[in-house]
């Protein structure tokens, strides 16, 4: 009885072994068929499932509808893939401050907010946009699934035969389960190097798609020392991660783009000119996470390219100003009227700035400024506490 | 990329639907106090929300949109049908060429998840929440907001069916005959059903009709019809045909 598990617990194991990436000097890219359309049951049954759910994305409210926004980024996703290939995809951008992005087998994409906040140029979201769109062509949504079911058609039938056999099966369950993750690991790491070939062929320089790990690991690094946490970083992944580590990925990222040796514009400054409207609002949801630390390590990375502007000073201002202490309420004061003195006086701007005055026991001087804030918004949802600071 | 948790998930799932049979203890509820008058309110049917597919050996639920397209043209079909019986002016709804309608597939959406919360936490009583403990208490809304939408003006209630069909595949089947040898229960294929009235005006869930087993297949003609029949069975307002259809 133990041969066939131990063969079933093979067959498992050995489709998800990593397969073997030849080093491709050039970065060529296969061949794309435009149009594809969904082969064979599974295929298509993920394919009605994804248009289901595209369906409510589209109405999400979630979803940023802007146009122009929206043109940016598929511009960009074409840009780094190709006008052949892009024209398969429907970018979704939701408004999550978290860095991710996710590709549906039909060709939906969603980019979220905290990606378009943390990537610094045109260059690195073509890099992310690239890793998605390439599980796209890869069809990695179907692969998987079909992997997942063989993993645990061979984990059913382990529990049902080791009950009869009264064998213990837990070293084989243990395998099956690990190959799943293996599995999508190694799916990662594909779209990775495909998205690199991307990369390598358009305009920017593939180089970038290893700084946008880098920089999230020192992210990461920031906000650890803001909670006095330890924290390395791993070439190994854990037993159920289902992506490389970031250290390895930054790793092998940059080796292979050496090996292309292509240069380019990253196109920082048009990064941040397209996301000018929008930066103070992704801002505002990234200081409400409470990650001092983090956060201005994410300033000083926009900073980097376009300067302490306004609306930088003003979210470093409002990430003190939430903590409160009587010497944050100071640094806070001074970045308000820095970001004033810089051009940027939104009715946010001048309400943080006089709430910091009165609660540092300049009453007067705050009023005047709340007075500005209730002028400009009579209707704000707390325009009514306001008032009580202004009338006495 | 893949949701990071998806696949754990989906293994730890796949374990627990080996020893979990599905059982629910009650099949209906109705807000206190709710009674229709037949002829006296319009309803409106949004588009209902069909999935039919296999059960892997491992539990996973694999769509199938052959079988999905054959069972939505069966159900509506029969639902058509079935308007005229219920009492009270019932119209579709296309939420696809419905103007204003992306708020009510929001809400659709948001049906789905409450009516789901029913049955999970109302109709096996044992999950009550600590405020649903009281047998007669039927308290699930989906907001207030409800009557803002536009696309529901003329209409006093929702009418929201939705209908998930995993029959067991060979493998499954397989499984559960060994299973029964070696004595590990093992349950196959899943057929769930649910049709639920919502008020407009309050946006109170006022009836809800649940089934994780439901009879009928939905992919022929003669299932169809009795798969509908079982949802809208006990429909308010409507009148209660000579004898009430009972079993699968």
């Amino acid at each position: 009885m133990k041969r066939p598990l131990l063969l079933a617990a093979l067959a498992v194991a050995a489709s998800a072994t990593v397969p073997a990436d030849a080093v491709d000097k050039l970065g060529t890219l296969a061949p794309y068929t435009p149009a594809y359309e969904p082969q064979g049951v599974d295929e298509r049954g993920m394919w009605m499932m994804a248009d289901e759910v595209e369906k409510l994305l589209a109405v999400s409210e979630l979803r940023i509808g802007d146009e122009e926004l929206n043109r940016y980024v598929e511009r960009v996703l074409c840009d780094t893939v190709g006008s052949d290939r892009c024209a398969g995809v429907r970018v979704h951008i939701l408004n999550i401050p978290a860095f991710n992005a996710t590709m549906y087998p039909n060709g939906a994409m969603t980019v979220w907010s905290g990606l378009l906040l943390r990537v610094r140029s045109e260059a690195e979201l073509g890099a992310v946009l690239g890793h998605e769109f390439a599980h796209f062509e890869m069809r990695h949504s179907l692969r998987g699934f079909e992997q997942r079911r063989k993993a645990t058609d061979a984990l059913a039938w382990l529990s049902v035969l080791g009950g009869f056999t009264q064998a213990n099966t837990t070293s084989s369950q243990f395998s099956i389960l690990s190959s799943v993750f293996q599995f999508n690991r190694a799916q990662e790491t594909e779209a990775d190097l495909q998205g690199l070939r991307y990369l390598a062929q358009s305009p920017y320089p593939s180089r970038a798609a290893s700084e946008v790990w880098q920089h999230l690991m020192e992210e990461a690094d920031a906000t650890a020392a803001g909670r006095k946490l330890k924290r390395t970083d791993s070439y190994r992944a854990g037993f159920f991660d289902t992506h490389p580590t970031e250290l390895s990925r930054a790793s092998y990222l940059l080796d292979q783009a050496l090996v292309y040796g292509d240069a380019g514009d990253g196109r920082s400054k048009d990064y941040y000119a397209a996301m000018k409207k929008h930066l103070p609002k992704f801002l505002a949801d990234q200081v409400k996470l409470n990650d001092l630390n983090g956060t201005d390590y994410i300033l000083n990375g926009i900073a980097g390219t376009t300067g302490w502007t306004g609306e930088l000073l003003h979210a470093r201002a409002e990430m003190f100003a939430a903590r409160g202490n009587p010497r944050d309420l100071v640094t806070a004061t001074t970045l308000y009227l820095q970001a004033v003195e810089s051009g940027y006086r939104s009715p946010e701007t001048v309400r943080g700035l006089g709430l910091s005055l009165v609660k540092s026991g300049k009453r007067s001087e705050g009023a005047k400024y709340l007075e500005e804030y209730l002028a400009a918004l009579p209707e704000a949802p707390d325009a009514s506490i306001i008032k009580l600071y202004v009338s006495q | 990329m893949i949701d990071r948790y998806f696949a754990r998930a989906l293994v730890i799932l796949a374990l627990l639907m080996l020893h979990v049979p599905l059982m629910a203890q009650e099949k209906t509820g109705t807000k206190e106090g709710f009674a229709l008058a037949p002829g006296s309110v319009r309803i409106a049917l949004v588009d209902p929300n069909i999935r039919v597919g296999e059960q892997s050996t491992g539990g996973l639920f694999e769509p199938n949109a052959d079988w999905t397209q054959q069972a939505r043209e069966n159900l509506e079909r029969e639902i058509t049908r079935a308007l005229g019986t219920l009492g009270n002016e019932v119209v579709r709804v296309n939420l696809n060429t419905t103007p204003q309608g992306d708020s009510l597939r929001r809400y659709n959406a948001l049906f789905g998840a409450v009516a789901s919360s029913v049955v999970e936490y109302q109709f096996f009583p044992g999950n009550r929440l600590p405020t649903k403990k009281q047998d007669k208490s039927f308290e699930w809304t989906v907001g207030p907001g409800l009557r803002e939408v536009l696309a529901l003006e003329g209409y006093d209630y929702i009418l929201m069916i939705r209908t998930s069909d995993a029959y067991g595949s060979g493998g499954r089947k397989a499984l559960q005959m060994v299973g029964l040898l070696a004595g590990v229960a093992v349950t196959s294929g899943e057929h769930i059903g649910m049709a639920g009235l919502v008020d407009i005006k309050t946006g109170d869930l006022v009836w809800l009709n649940a089934d994780l087993q439901m009879g009928g297949d939905p992919r022929t003609p003669e299932g169809a019809a009795k798969r509908v029949s079982q949802l809208l069975e006990g429909f308010p307002g409507a009148p209660v045909p000579g004898a009430a259809t009972t079993g699968k």
